[in-house]
């Protein structure tokens, strides 16, 4: 019993360890001064990593889940004739919800553990330590346009995400199933609000991209320099930055659209 | 008092419960070649990251240029460590850069130097190491020997005052291990740069030491010019240096009696 007590203890304090480990790392990053010669350089590349080499999953996932989000809600709203308020449910959908979420969820699997693989290994082969005695702060050079260029790609992809999705419900619902062109486009641009709907949307992903990137920057940070030790640390980036998006949706969902 | 460069204090360090070693002691005068020897696994590593600013020692003082390195801020610690080049055990080229631009890289951050000027800098310093054709290559194309004398060159390019050398000799065929031996005592006097070598490779180090220490079970066994600890009467220095399989370091990790081990012991 006091053994089991022990081990709860112990191991309720290595995870506040590893939280305090990964505040500092990222309140150091962020906190450092800027550089402002490479700065933007290193930002422009990482920017090009995270988003562009993103974008063709989003975009073909997207495209795939407004299609069934279409289709799926057409079965249901056709038995009761309202049909045209396809363009509601798609909308609302996903510029509240799917975009935010599933981008998040996706970038977390490509992004974050190519990001958590890339530093784990630098740090194996000494090149953070090499960096340091070259005295250049690896938390300036590594870390902080990582953390950067999460926060700014993560929006913009759930966006990229949402227009190609809602795209792929038109060529469904509309060219495919029939519904009217014109009830589809006026029950959506009647029913979203630019500041509730897509502004709170942008602000979920930015959340999400936050701390996506900070999972997954701390996990390749804090890695057992081996290679059992980066498999499980990429892991754990995917893992854990998937749970923190779901959690943190249903968070966010309740203060931002929450009953008064 | 001797002109040292670093002077390490009392210094211990423990990880965790263990103990990897207690009130040490050590001076590294200037322009000297220091090796610090010892059998794997004894802290040698340690006592690089400790002068490097890498780690803090438990307690005791390490004094690099005057300036204890356990109490600077951390941008002082990286102005400090400009003045100091290393070289890692694998080399720790950046591998999405290619050889020059590995060895331009400091340049590039520390200085607004023109670009000519960095290709003449660059240029020199890969010829010092004889690696100015293999300038395009990429780290990954390159053999052990190769990325650690090209890491060499990225060490020395700001011409620090001193340079670190983590085990330069592990894993080196004797044609490589002979190149770096010579370049490191040629840079060295080349230079005047303060140099010290980790190393567990008595013949190679001992060539071109002036001074050796040897550590072995958390303290410094052995101190002083290189003759001098190679003919010492300590059972532990004598075990490293000759090379010996059973000694003070003994051959087998802590363990139960064979016997017991085998669940033999009760039948005997």
């Amino acid at each position: 019993m006091i053994d089991y007590l022990q081990r709860l203890g112990a191991s309720g304090l290595a995870t506040l360890q590893t939280l305090g480990r990964a505040t500092v790392l990222w309140w150091q990053a962020m906190t450092c001064a800027p550089d402002w010669r490479n700065g933007p350089g290193l930002l422009a590349r990482q920017l090009y990593f995270v988003g562009v080499y993103s974008l063709l999953i989003i975009v073909v996932s997207g495209l795939f889940i407004g299609m069934v989000l279409s289709l799926q809600g057409y079965t249901v709203l056709v038995r009761f004739g309202a049909a045209e308020a396809l363009g509601q449910l798609v909308s609302l959908s996903l510029l509240r919800e799917l975009g935010p979420v599933v981008a998040a969820l996706l970038f977390a699997g490509r992004a974050g553990s190519a990001m958590t693989a890339e530093i784990g290994l630098m740090k194996a082969t000494e090149q953070l330590a090499a960096m340091e005695m070259i005295g250049v702060d690896p938390l300036r050079r590594v870390i902080r346009p990582r953390l950067l260029a999460g926060m700014l790609a993560m929006p913009v992809l759930a966006q990229i995400f949402n227009v190609v999705a809602i795209w792929g419900a038109v060529m469904v619902g509309v060219h495919w199933l029939g519904v009217d062109a014109g009830s589809f486009w006026s029950n959506m641009q009647n029913v979203v609000d630019f500041d509730e709907d897509v502004i709170n949307g942008v602000i979920k992903s930015f959340v999400f991209g936050a701390v996506i990137t900070w999972i997954a920057v701390h996990q390749g940070y804090d890695v057992v320099p081996t290679s059992e030790g980066i498999a499980a640390a990429t892991t754990r980036t995917v893992v854990y930055s998937s749970l923190a998006v779901l959690a943190l949706d249903f968070l966010l969902t309740a203060v931002m659209f929450g009953v008064d | 008092m001797a002109d040292n460069l670093i002077e390490i204090r009392d210094v211990s360090v423990a990880r965790g419960n263990r103990v990897l070693f207690s009130d040490v002691n050590l001076d590294i005068p200037r322009g000297s070649v220091t090796a610090i020897m010892g059998p794997s696994g004894c802290g040698k590593t340690t006592l690089l990251r400790l002068i490097g600013g890498q780690l803090r020692a438990s307690s005791g003082t390490v004094l690099v240029e005057g300036q204890d390195v356990g109490r600077i801020s951390r941008q002082d610690m990286f102005a400090l460590r400009r003045r100091m080049g290393m070289l890692f055990q694998s080399g720790a080229l950046f591998t999405d850069l290619s050889v020059y631009e590995n060895v331009a890289f400091p340049l590039r951050v520390h200085t607004s130097l023109p670009e000519s000027m960095i290709r003449d800098l660059v240029l020199m310093k890969l010829d010092a190491v004889g690696l100015r054709g293999a300038r395009e290559l990429m780290p990954s194309e390159l053999s052990g020997g190769m990325s650690r004398r090209a890491a060499l060159a990225r060490a020395i390019i700001l011409d620090p005052e001193l340079i670190i050398y983590d085990e330069p000799f592990a894993g080196q065929d004797p044609i490589s291990m002979g190149m770096l031996a010579s370049l490191i005592a040629r840079l060295n006097k080349a230079l005047g740069l303060t140099t010290i070598i980790v190393s567990h490779d008595v013949d190679e180090t001992a060539a071109i030491a002036d001074y050796i220490h040897v550590i072995a079970d958390g303290a410094i066994r052995g101190q002083g010019p290189t003759e001098q600890v190679i003919n010492s009467e300590d059972p532990r220095v004598q075990q490293f240096v000759r090379g010996l399989p059973d000694g003070p370091v003994p051959f087998h990790y802590p363990a139960e009696p064979l016997l017991a081990d085998l669940g033999l012991e009760s039948h005997a």
